[in-house]
């Protein structure tokens, strides 16, 4: 995994826990490797995984369980509001960036489904390729 | 405790100052990189840390305040400059299990393998690269409170570098505390937990690595990069 050495690392984990949950690496009740295993995966400081997963585990993304590691949480609503988060954020991102480029609310939401509209011609185009 | 603290430490060579009021604390159990240009006192640092080199002022490491009790917790291996260029490794290793009773066999075995070093070879015969693995090897084989690591990647390629980089991740001891000296930050920005600067012959900046990305939002290499920005030009 590649970081940005721009963005503190420990925050960049969580992130890299919150997409693997999302795209379905991690599945939920799943077992995370021990913390220098994933230090070396991710090719960073012990301390640094430590930091993330303390955090992880504080707001309950992950479950620590006493001498036999730790579990990505198996409550589904909670992974649910995750989900949401994440969704929210990006679209955050997105729709800043698009305000500041004096876009009107309307004119954001139309923009987006003009967007949506092309990108499926475009894939059907290539389907017919 | 510590794994090393420095007060006041004051260091001359031939009428020369090399480094003057310096002050230093490392917790016990962190990466640190030691940062600063060719010639700023990266490498004097560490040998009047060992005490082959002796300054003014006080340092300890992990309790240890003379010399002599001081190398018992640091290990730092110079360059193997003192070794015959027609030494096997094996003859290196035999060496260094006579001399320090913390040197732990089955690590440099597991280290060995990991880098892919043969006991057969003379140091002569090793390149750059191999011959930094064999200084990893032999330095974190010992079972102590601070390592020590001199530029180990100046001048090796790619690969090498990832397996002592992998080596360091995987061979420091939870509580132990490894100083890292580089001039080229980037190589090693992830690893780090802290860094400190040597700067004007002295320690200038002592800082988090995750503190400087969070609170100023900066690359560790442009963080320092702007130390140097503004004043005389060093190149």
């Amino acid at each position: 995994m590649k970081f940005d050495d721009k963005v503190p690392i420990y925050y960049q984990i969580k992130q890299h826990v919150y997409h693997e949950m999302m795209t379905g690496a991690l599945q939920p009740g799943a077992k995370l490797p021990a913390v220098r295993q994933l230090a070396l995966d991710l090719t960073v400081n012990v301390n640094t995984v430590q930091r993330a997963l303390s955090e992880l585990i504080a707001e309950g993304t992950l479950v620590s369980q006493r001498g036999k590691g730790n579990f990505v949480t198996s409550d589904q609503e909670l992974i649910a509001r995750l989900k949401e988060t994440l969704i929210m954020t990006q679209l955050a991102v997105a729709y800043d960036q698009l305000h500041g480029l004096n876009m009107s609310d309307d004119e954001i939401i139309t923009s987006m489904q003009r967007y949506i509209k092309q990108r499926e011609v475009q894939t059907d185009d290539s389907i017919n390729d | 405790m510590t794994a090393l603290t420095i007060k006041d430490l004051r260091y001359k060579h031939n009428q020369h100052l090399i480094l003057h009021d310096v002050q230093l604390e490392l917790a016990p159990g962190k990466i640190i990189g030691l940062l600063g240009e060719n010639g700023a006192g990266k490498t004097t640092l560490m040998r009047l840390i060992t005490g082959s080199a002796k300054g003014k002022g006080t340092i300890e490491v992990n309790g240890a305040t003379t010399a002599v009790t001081r190398k018992q917790q640091v290990s730092f291996t110079d360059h193997l400059n003192g070794f015959n260029s027609g030494i096997k490794l094996q003859q290196i290793v035999k060496f260094y299990q006579s001399v320090y009773p913390d040197f732990n066999s089955d690590r440099y075995q597991e280290l060995s393998t990991f880098l892919n070093l043969d006991g057969q070879q003379k140091l002569a015969a090793l390149s750059k690269g191999t011959r930094e693995k064999l200084i990893i090897a032999l330095t974190l084989s010992r079972q102590v409170a601070l390592y020590l690591l001199d530029e180990p990647f100046s001048g090796i390629d790619s690969m090498s570098r990832k397996k002592i980089i992998n080596s360091i991740i995987k061979w420091t001891p939870d509580n132990a505390t490894l100083l890292i000296s580089d001039h080229y930050v980037t190589e090693i920005a992830p690893i780090l937990d802290e860094i400190v600067v040597v700067k004007d012959q002295t320690v200038s900046v002592h800082k988090g690595a995750d503190e400087i990305r969070d609170q100023q939002g900066m690359e560790l290499e442009d963080y320092y990069e702007s130390l140097y920005a503004g004043g005389d030009t060093h190149d």
